[in-house]
């Protein structure tokens, strides 16, 4: 069987609420960032603030509808950044939301192997039937990212977003277990 | 469609934990009830203990509980409780328990039909594959109805109790999806 929580490039770990904290700090103060992980306003929060949040998450445990990595490289063992999954579980459909802070790695292979690894986990062991992501249409590197992980580009909601005094659309993408299935050339998963 | 919480004689409906907690305090008195419903030692429990459980347990993850009273349909009393326990979402297995408290609707076909109805939400709105479920020897009414609404035997766990001095298998019974859905045909 294959490693679960190890890619090409980067490791999963356990999200620690104290270190996640200490260095969200720092991505969040990079607006480009913050504006490409979601469509919320961008926003500056305290170390606290931030390490109270994951903390609560934490605390409210294990649940069957939430999985939450955080992503390290091989080489460093530097925390780059994270994915979760939102399951429906009646429906097997996940949602996924993926960041890397580390703007030095950006462009390099490591948001799709964190791709690679997050889609592993949700057909191979949370035995989804779908999984699905939304990002905005200036993220041109994302895109092509979730293209390489398997996404197929479903649908766009156009202008829904307005980010630097223009409108934006906000994209939608899908990936079924048949097509990973047949990417994974036979091998067994 | 049709209204997945209705059966021939009975309801799922809601549960509320001071009136199902008054009903657990009055069936807990019967002590053979009680030998039925579960494994664990028979004893009895006050309205006001039984709520505060009740409380308890109805705050768990509703993504992997869903527990219902049983009422009746012509006169809307409570019968029992039954509860669809999702202990394993990647393999969409289920385990189902299920007790009729009032001892005089025994035997009579609503333990089978509320049964039925459950099934039905199991696979047609929780979308599972199999439900489980486990039941003793010495209660071969259940057993019959269980196999009425479908279940099949699949194992048992050899001399897994031990009541009024001797020893009782636990039987292991199941449901798959597809045995369902061709039990469905031409209804």
């Amino acid at each position: 069987m294959r490693n679960l929580f190890r890619g090409e490039l980067v490791r999963l770990t356990a999200e620690d609420p104290e270190v996640s904290a200490k260095i969200e700090v720092h991505w969040q103060r990079d607006s480009e960032y913050r504006r490409f992980l979601d469509a919320e306003p961008a926003m500056v929060v305290s170390e606290k603030w931030l390490k109270d949040w994951f903390e609560k998450r934490t605390e409210e445990g294990f649940s069957p509808s939430r999985y939450v990595f955080s992503a390290r490289t091989l080489a460093e063992d530097k925390l780059i950044g994270f994915f979760s999954l939102w399951v429906d579980l009646v429906h097997r459909e996940a949602w996924v939301g993926i960041g890397i802070g580390e703007r030095e790695v950006w462009g390099k292979g490591y948001g799709t192997d964190m791709m690679k690894l997050c889609l592993q986990y949700a057909f191979s062991e949370l035995n989804m039937h779908r999984v699905s992501l939304g990002l905005m249409d200036y993220n041109p590197r994302a895109l092509r990212s979730y293209e390489k992980a398997g996404f197929r580009l479903e649908g766009r909601t156009r202008g829904d977003v307005q980010r630097a005094g223009r409108r934006h659309d906000s994209l939608w993408m899908g990936i079924l277990r048949e097509e990973w299935l047949a990417m994974q050339g036979g091998e067994k998963v | 469609m049709r209204d997945i919480y209705k059966g021939n004689l009975v309801r799922l409906s809601a549960m509320d934990a001071e009136e199902a907690g008054k009903a657990f305090a009055r069936w807990s008195r019967d002590s053979e009830f009680r030998r039925l419903l579960d494994s664990g030692i028979s004893s009895l429990t006050s309205s006001k203990a039984a709520q505060t459980w009740l409380e308890k347990e109805l705050e768990e993850d509703s993504i992997r509980q869903y527990w219902f009273s049983i009422r009746k349909l012509d006169d809307n009393q409570l019968l029992g409780d039954i509860d669809l326990n999702v202990y394993n979402w990647s393999a969409r297995d289920a385990f189902v328990g299920l007790g009729i408290g009032e001892r005089e609707f025994w035997g009579r076909g609503y333990g089978t039909d509320v049964m039925r109805v459950l099934l039905r939400y199991a696979f047609t709105e929780v979308n599972l594959h199999r439900v489980t479920l486990t039941v003793f020897e010495y209660n071969p009414r259940a057993i019959r109805s269980y196999e009425k609404a479908g279940f099949r035997h699949e194992g048992r766990m050899r001399g897994a109790l031990n009541k009024e001095g001797r020893r009782w298998d636990i039987l292991v019974m199941g449901i798959l999806r597809e045995e369902w859905m061709q039990q469905q045909e031409g209804e």
